[in-house]
């Protein structure tokens, strides 16, 4: 038996779940139920809070999915049963015919264009057409045709056949039929997702009857370049652009009476993105907000929301519509709404968007249950705060939306877990060896340059500005250009064939890619130039997008000029190129963990699990940390007894080695060949990996008479008095009635010491914590007044259903503003809390016996010198920097390095489990390595010409230069230099050339300009 | 409606068995729910005319434990059960049901003469005739009823 896995849905969290297993050497079957993976990424224009374009940032995964030797992607297909127990689970998958045969179909289209069924566009959600035979979308992976038996006249009608003539290759298949096959795999990891709420069952809206109402999920086709109006803004009803949005939130969440208790946890973040966009395409656009709380509860969230704000336009009004007018003749809609302070407004807009919510699917439901693994009421995979990614049946797990809305990054980190999760439970197979057939690199010396030039579309992005044909017929009179041509989407899978095709067509050995950013797509076209057998290094980007046709979108002549210009320069770069090799290393199959709480404890449990060696360092004497002061999680589940069984695992595992009271001293290394040295004696540790979990601390308030008054507490001090006398208790509801059951009213204000202006970020947490707190004493004492003080609350996802048993308890809510913060007097001993009620517009004064503050989540002050010891960044308020918000959220830009739980960002116990276990998950694709490769692009010294200055040294920021103490000369660590090139420019000598960037290079570039 | 005298509401003056009562009313049982989201007060018709009245103001008082204030005020009068609110409430608040219990409330604990519960059919049934006259006015292109009868149409 071979380590093997399946991932059931081809989303982003599948995605990613199944490239994790696949790096670490788990031959995976994917299985998607649509003709391409992608999922509902694919469909979105820009992603919050950095406005990443989101099909730019997803492609390369799903060009990596694609050609990933582990993995597997079984498209149309469903899983239909399973059979066994873990490891050793026979899944049944019932494979729907595509009617094209994948291996014959090259994607070029034709098919296509001779179809002569139109029908609506699903990716495009009807709002443009396609035909009966199509490829899903222009980066569709596999980008192969599929036929729709629903509208194909040949399978409904029995004529036609158009495509079968048309096709070159015979691809076309009508004698395809249901396949019910069975896979045997180790373990099964559930990631299919959510669906929109039918916005139709809200009718008041008028979704469906009016023309210019949209979901959210239109809207993002309307805005994106690939959409049906190729990203220029424009209303259904006559086409013209609108000036007004309006954006109504919680369209199928938050609403019972809908059927959906559930908050949808990404649309306030969706909308204010959109009303962002939307002005960037129209500047006169302004939108209007509708909603009920603004969740902006992750990382930069808050500022997001404060620029759509204040910088675009968008107002805020805090309450839902009722209903929906539309003209009879304009279809201008007339929308009625009532602010606060109780004034009736009636506004007119060109538009309406509606914030469909997410729930559950019935195909993944379906899924759910074939695999026999337990839903929640609402239909959501039911998994435990504890066990975040674990089902109820052994071996199969769960990752991103099917369990509980959540946002991408959420989704990812999951992905990242739940493959981590799996890949424990196969920790004693072994690995299948599959060969990644790369052919020989041909030896191109001695060979004059012949080179290759594609212009890449972008859909509009790039040709609504740039002439790309004209840029291709000046690239081709370019000297040594063999061959020019254009792309629609450069990046998508068919180019890479068709890039493979013209270089062995027209014997290219060098190649220019005039497209977008190397950031993100040089890995891509590298590959692709591997696999045609020329030497990744001999290829050029020119970033025409970017650096031009976004730029300089009111100027198209100049910008054609200068694309073409870019192209010269590259041309000239790439004919100067030389291979380069990267170098293979070892990896110490070892990690360090730092910080011995639930992130840490968890990560190196799972790691440990797996069969590597760990050591993790804790700064005080006791493992942990934050969780010390939980007693309960916000479903009522005690937390004590799990804590307990954590700490006893880790110290007793024999591959986990703690050092208590421990002190960095000093750092070195690379990724798979770390050495720490600590303070004190002892040997140095080696390890392959670092996982920094080195956590968060509670803000200590000085406001409201906090540390004046005893009876003025944090929420960690109140649990703790909850709990006083249950410390042996198993579920909340037997625990003994503590000291709090006395108390005759207990007053929480929220957000204190977040989201202000020194702090502008939400804790997360709080708003939980301050629900399940208030849920605690109501029931000690259903008589005792609770009344919690909020600015929004953000119970976002699943915990909404708290916030309502919350009410229900009796427990009273009260909005207060940024500005208008409450006010704590002590008045003849009494504790005085006043604030302004802004329904009835009245001042409202309680006496508490208690008053209870939710204070916020302070970075951990230690996370400084962390980050200059492992040379990773941290962001603005102390906490660390992820290498990307959506894709990367547990990985650094520096290789080997892995961040989870609240050194992060605040974060609840189930998301730190997920985060933990997704930081395992990455670090294992380096430790399950034999050997991993160092950069191509680095840094040089021509030793003769070097004086020993030093200066490239005191400029490196990786630690890669050093002075060579014998021969008093620089040299430079191959793996450390990540090839930034500042030695290069520092060096008096000229000494110092950087691979790839070599000053011949340069001065080629700039002497043709 | 009634103003109350004070400006502040000292909740240590209010009946917090006010709610419970009312929840266990016909039809007053999700009133705790409410999260005041406004969506009732936004497609009321009669907020639509006078804003002094409003069923998230009314359901927060309520809440609170208001009860003197709510029950001998105006505005549980005011209402024209029309459902709307109940309609397009997403947490199921039965307000219309809801200022049902509040009138029986009132006239039980002598808020409110008890012929107000019979006055209602009266005031509905004379507001619905006067609607309808203006509406077969206007459909005939006549002048509005509305100067005949001296009633304003309202804000």
């Amino acid at each position: 038996m071979y380590k093997k896995a399946m991932v059931v849905g081809g989303g982003v969290a599948g995605i990613q779940a199944a490239l994790d297993l696949a790096e670490m050497g788990i031959e995976t079957f994917l299985v998607e139920s649509g003709p391409s993976i992608g999922g509902r990424m694919s469909q979105l224009d820009k992603t919050f809070p950095t406005n990443d374009c989101a099909m730019c940032i997803l492609s390369p995964k799903l060009v990596q999915a694609g050609g990933h030797p582990y993995l597997h992607i079984i498209t149309n297909s469903e899983v239909a049963g399973v059979e066994g127990v873990a490891p050793d689970l026979k899944v049944k998958v019932l494979k729907r015919p595509r009617y094209v045969d994948e291996s014959k179909c090259t994607g070029c289209g034709i098919c296509v264009t001779k179809c002569p069924t139109k029908v609506p566009d699903p990716y495009n959600k009807g709002l443009s057409q396609t035909k009966a035979i199509r490829i899903p979308f222009p980066q569709a992976v596999p980008a192969v045709a599929v036929i729709d038996p629903a509208s194909c006249l040949y399978l409904k009608k029995g004529t036609c056949r158009l495509c079968q003539k048309a096709c070159g290759t015979n691809a076309i298949d009508f004698t395809q039929k249901d396949e019910l096959v069975t896979i045997e795999v180790g373990s099964v990891i559930l990631a299919c997702g959510t669906t929109e709420f039918n916005a139709k069952l809200k009718g008041e809206y008028g979704y469906g009857v009016f023309p210019n109402v949209v979901t959210s999920i239109e809207y993002e086709r309307l805005l994106s370049a690939s959409g049906p109006t190729g990203g220029h803004i424009v209303r259904p009803s006559d086409k013209k652009e609108p000036t007004r949005i309006a954006i109504l939130q919680c369209v199928g969440s938050r609403d019972i009476s809908a059927g959906n208790e559930h908050c949808s946890a990404i649309c306030c973040m969706q909308a204010a993105k959109d009303a962002i966009i939307t002005q960037e395409h129209l500047p006169k656009a302004k939108s209007t907000i509708f909603y009920m709380d603004i969740r902006a509860y992750g990382k930069g969230f808050d500022r997001f929301i404060a620029k759509a704000r204040d910088r675009h336009d968008t107002t805020l009004i805090n309450g839902r519509i009722a209903s929906v007018e539309s003209d009879p003749v304009t279809n201008d809609l007339d929308i009625r709404y009532i602010t606060q302070d109780g004034k009736v407004s009636s506004k007119k807009f060109d538009m309406l968007v509606l914030s469909v919510g997410m729930q559950p699917s019935v195909s993944s439901m379906a899924a759910a249950n074939n695999l026999h693994v337990r839903l929640d009421s609402a239909g959501f995979v039911s998994v435990d705060t504890m066990e975040p990614v674990t089902t109820s049946r052994a071996g199969i797990f769960a990752c991103g939306s099917v369990s509980g809305p959540k946002d991408i990054p959420e989704s990812v980190m999951e992905a990242s877990g739940a493959a981590s999760a799996a890949a424990s439970t196969m920790g004693d197979l072994e690995v299948k060896q599959i060969k990644a057939d790369l052919p020989i690199q041909k030896d191109l010396r001695g060979e004059p340059p012949r080179i290759g030039v594609y212009v890449c579309r972008c859909g509009i992005n790039i040709a609504s500005v740039v002439d790309v044909p004209s840029v291709v017929q000046y690239a081709q009179s370019l000297p040594g250009v063999k061959f020019a041509g254009e792309l629609m989407f450069s990046c998508a899978q068919d180019s890479q064939k068709a890039i493979k095709a013209a270089i062995e067509t027209h014997k290219l050995n060098r190649l220019v890619v005039a497209a977008c950013t190397p950031r993100t797509h040089e890995p891509l076209f590298q590959n692709t130039l591997e696999q045609a057998g020329v030497n990744p290094y001999l290829f050029e980007f020119a970033n025409i997008r970017e650096h031009c046709a976004w730029v300089h979108q009111k100027e198209p002549a100049n910008a054609t000029r200068k694309a073409c210009d870019l192209v010269r320069a590259s041309v000239a770069k790439v004919k100067l190129a030389a291979p380069l090799y990267r170098k293979s290393m070892g990896v110490t199959k070892g990690a360090l963990v730092i910080g011995g709480g639930l992130a840490g404890m968890t990560a190196a449990l799972d790691l440990a699990n797996q069969d590597y060696d760990v050591t993790m360092l804790e700064k005080s004497g006791e493992l942990g940390g934050n969780l010390l002061h939980v007693r309960s999680t916000l479903s009522g589940k005690v937390t004590r007894p799990e804590l307990a069984g954590l700490i006893e695992k880790v110290t007793v595992h024999a591959k986990i080695k703690t050092h208590f009271n421990a002190r960095i001293k000093k750092v070195s290394g690379y990724v798979g060949n770390f050495h720490t040295e600590l303070e004190g004696n002892g040997a140095p540790i080696d390890h392959g990996v670092v996982i920094v979990a080195s956590g968060a601390d509670e803000f200590q308030p000085a406001e409201y008479l906090y540390g004046k008054d005893d009876r003025v507490v944090t929420q960690r001090r109140l649990e703790e008095m909850i709990f006083a006398e249950s410390e042996n208790s198993q579920t909340v509801s037997d625990k003994p009635h503590s000291a709090i059951s006395n108390l005759k009213s207990v007053v929480m204000i929220q957000c204190v010491g977040s989201r202000d202006d020194k702090r502008d970020y939400c804790s997360r947490v709080c708003c939980s914590n301050a629900l399940k707190n208030a849920i605690a004493i109501k029931e000690q004492n259903p008589k005792t007044a609770v009344y919690i003080l909020f600015r929004d609350i953000r119970s976002y996802g699943l915990r909404e259903k708290y916030y309502r048993i919350a009410r229900e308890k009796g427990v009273i809510f009260i909005r207060f503003e940024k500005d208008k913060k409450p006010e704590v007097t002590n008045k003849g001993g009494n504790l005085v809390v006043s604030v302004k009620d802004t329904i009835l517009g009245k001042a409202v004064s309680i006496r508490p016996d208690l008053l209870v503050l939710s204070a916020g989540i302070v970075a951990n002050p230690d996370n400084k010198a962390l980050s200059q010891f492992f040379k990773v960044p941290l962001e603005q308020d102390g906490f660390f920097l992820e290498a990307h918000v959506k894709l990367r959220p547990v990985d650094f830009a520096t290789d080997g390095v892995f961040v989870c739980g609240l050194a992060h960002y605040p974060k609840d116990i189930g998301e730190t489990i997920a985060q933990a276990r997704a930081a395992a998950g990455r670090a294992a694709t380096i430790l399950s390595k034999k050997s991993i490769e160092s950069e191509g692009k680095i840094s040089s010294i021509r030793q003769e010409m070097c004086s020993g200055c030093g200066a490239c040294v005191a400029v490196c920021a990786y630690g890669a230069a050093e002075l060579d103490p014998v021969k008093g000369i620089a040299v430079v660590n191959e793996a450390l230099c990540k090839g930034c090139g500042a030695c290069a420019a520092s060096c008096r000598a000229g000494a110092i050339d950087l691979n790839g960037f070599r000053n011949e290079q340069i001065l080629s570039m700039l002497n043709t300009i | 409606m009634a103003k109350s005298n004070t400006d502040v509401i000292v909740v240590e003056e209010l009946d917090p068995t006010f709610r419970d009562e009312v929840a266990l009313m016909p039809g007053g049982a999700n009133i705790k729910r409410c999260f005041a989201c406004g969506t009732c007060a936004a497609g009321c018709p009669v907020t639509n005319i006078d804003e002094e009245y409003n069923c998230r103001t009314i359901i927060r008082k309520v809440l609170y434990g208001m009860r003197r204030e709510v029950l001998a005020s105006q505005a549980i009068w005011l209402c024209m059960m029309c459902y709307r609110c109940y309609a397009r409430c997403p947490q199921q608040v039965d307000f219309t049901d809801i200022m049902r219990a509040l009138r029986h409330m009132a006239v039980r604990d002598g808020f409110a003469p008890a012929e107000m519960l019979a006055r209602e059919d009266e005031f509905d049934k004379k507001s619905q005739t006067l609607r309808r006259e203006l509406v077969k006015g206007a459909v005939a292109g006549k002048k509005p009823a509305a100067k005949k009868t001296k009633v304003k149409a309202g804000r």
